[in-house]
């Protein structure tokens, strides 16, 4: 993928708040002003999949107890996380994992301008942390059937598996673990609105994530 | 307002899907038909405020063993809602009690516009479910500190409380209390992102309105209860 110009979803860009409520940037502040006496050993960082995770109990259950911080933003694209990393939420902080769940709101990108995107952002954490290790979650599937935007998804998360496999300090992990059923419809039992996670879907997604992580903390111990 | 000039905050219209995967009509589709099997003695209404409740404890807790339906979109404004009532979630229900919480999404509409929707909302389902009691919640304070949308959800929150009551059946709950701070800021332990609420924020809000609705349901009388069917 060549320079960010080029790629919009690589070039860092803040969120314009149109609403007048000025959420975005609060958020961003918080996180920044957040993180300056905690010491994290997982960072996830991602959109509203990221966000909402951190709601439900088993965030407590699982991620709290690995020292994990959170600043998932809702309806964040690939760009928006580029810049929060690039201007102050890696600052005071020196995970040893980050957990980069983004992608499925960037409309309007090819999935080569996503992936692009998505690697732009593990670049960067490599920049700013060149100790931690990236694990980039696959983006789920979504829509009550079969779409274009599965198939956009899909996509990505090939072109991300296929850039990361040369690189010692990232990889993908699919972490579906198999929401879209035999007829190609997906449950709001899993995804209440098709879209996002219920807490019953984020169960089925961080009990091998969790595990995943642990074994990730552990090597990186070691080293 | 003048009764010449068509307030867009109270014409019904249904979100088109540019993203992509339809998700907001097949959300619709499956709650016209959760109607068909249902039978609700409390139906919920609106935006995401309404839809993110049913996936916290607090809702199996105090509102699932009232036979609540929860008909919540986010994103959703009053014309969507409008959309949505009068093209099927209204069908083959006969709910003692309907909550609404809508109108924070109204970026287009002035406060009046919205309070205008709102009260189309209720109108709407007090003609439809004419032995319904409509509870209509108050909009909340969003951000981290003073802005303009605060203003514009509190001035809705004004209009509503005059407007409700000349309709008989619908009353106006203000569960805002106590999330804006003296110095003006509200936690991110109440409102994750400033403006969706976190399990705590829900059941601050829970309290007072799951009270409301036992005192509606509890007033019901048994016979009355069968009439509605």
């Amino acid at each position: 993928m060549s320079s960010g110009d080029s790629n919009p979803a690589a070039t860092p860009t803040p969120c314009v708040d149109i609403q007048g409520d000025g959420r975005w940037m609060s958020l961003h502040n918080h996180f920044v002003s957040n993180s300056k006496d905690k010491e994290p050993d997982v960072l996830f960082v991602g959109d509203s999949l990221v966000q909402l995770l951190h709601q439900f109990e088993v965030w407590r259950e699982l991620f709290s107890p690995l020292h994990a911080l959170n600043f998932g933003v809702g309806g964040d694209e690939t760009q928006h996380v580029l810049w929060r990393l690039s201007n102050g939420e890696l600052a005071h902080i020196s995970p040893k994992v980050v957990v980069l769940w983004v992608g499925t709101h960037n409309h309007g990108h090819t999935a080569e301008q996503i992936c692009g995107g998505i690697m732009a952002i593990v670049q960067l954490i490599k920049d700013k942390l060149p100790k931690a290790y990236t694990l980039v979650l696959g983006v789920l599937p979504r829509g009550k059937m079969p779409n274009p935007l599965r198939e956009r998804n899909a996509q990505v998360n090939k072109l991300v598996k296929d850039a990361v496999s040369s690189l010692p300090h990232a990889s993908l992990l699919n972490v579906d673990p198999g929401f879209v059923h035999s007829d190609g419809s997906i449950s709001h039992q899993d995804l209440y609105d098709f879209l996002h996670l219920t807490p019953q879907g984020y169960q089925a997604v961080c009990q091998p994530l969790h595990a995943h992580l642990k074994g990730l903390l552990e090597k990186q111990a070691e080293n | 307002m003048s009764g010449d000039e068509i307030n867009p905050a109270a014409v019904a219209q249904a979100v088109e899907d540019v993203q992509g995967d339809d998700r907001w009509m097949s959300q619709h589709t499956r709650f016209v038909q959760e109607c068909k099997d249902a039978e609700p003695e409390v139906l919920f209404i609106g935006d995401s405020m309404v839809q993110l409740m049913q996936q916290y404890e607090i809702w199996r807790e105090l509102f699932s063993p009232l036979h609540a339906l929860n008909f919540g979109i986010g994103g959703d404004t009053t014309c969507n809602v409008l959309w949505r009532l009068q093209n099927g979630e209204l069908d083959n229900i006969r709910p003692m009690v309907t909550v609404v919480w809508v109108g924070t999404n109204n970026h287009e509409h002035s406060a009046e516009q919205v309070a205008g929707g709102i009260l189309a909302i209720a109108q709407l389902l007090t003609s439809r479910l004419p032995k319904t009691k409509v509870v209509v919640l108050g909009l909340l304070a969003r951000g981290d500190g003073p802005n303009p949308l605060r203003e514009k959800n509190a001035a809705v929150n004004g209009f509503l409380r005059s407007w409700l009551p000349r309709l008989g059946q619908a009353q106006f709950l203000d569960v805002g209390a106590g999330f804006v701070h003296s110095d003006g800021t509200i936690s991110t332990r109440d409102m994750f992102d400033f403006l969706h609420l976190t399990a705590a924020g829900y059941r601050a809000i829970a309290k007072p309105l799951s009270d409301l609705l036992l005192q509606i349901l509890d007033e019901t009388p048994e016979e009355k209860r069968a009439s509605l069917v």
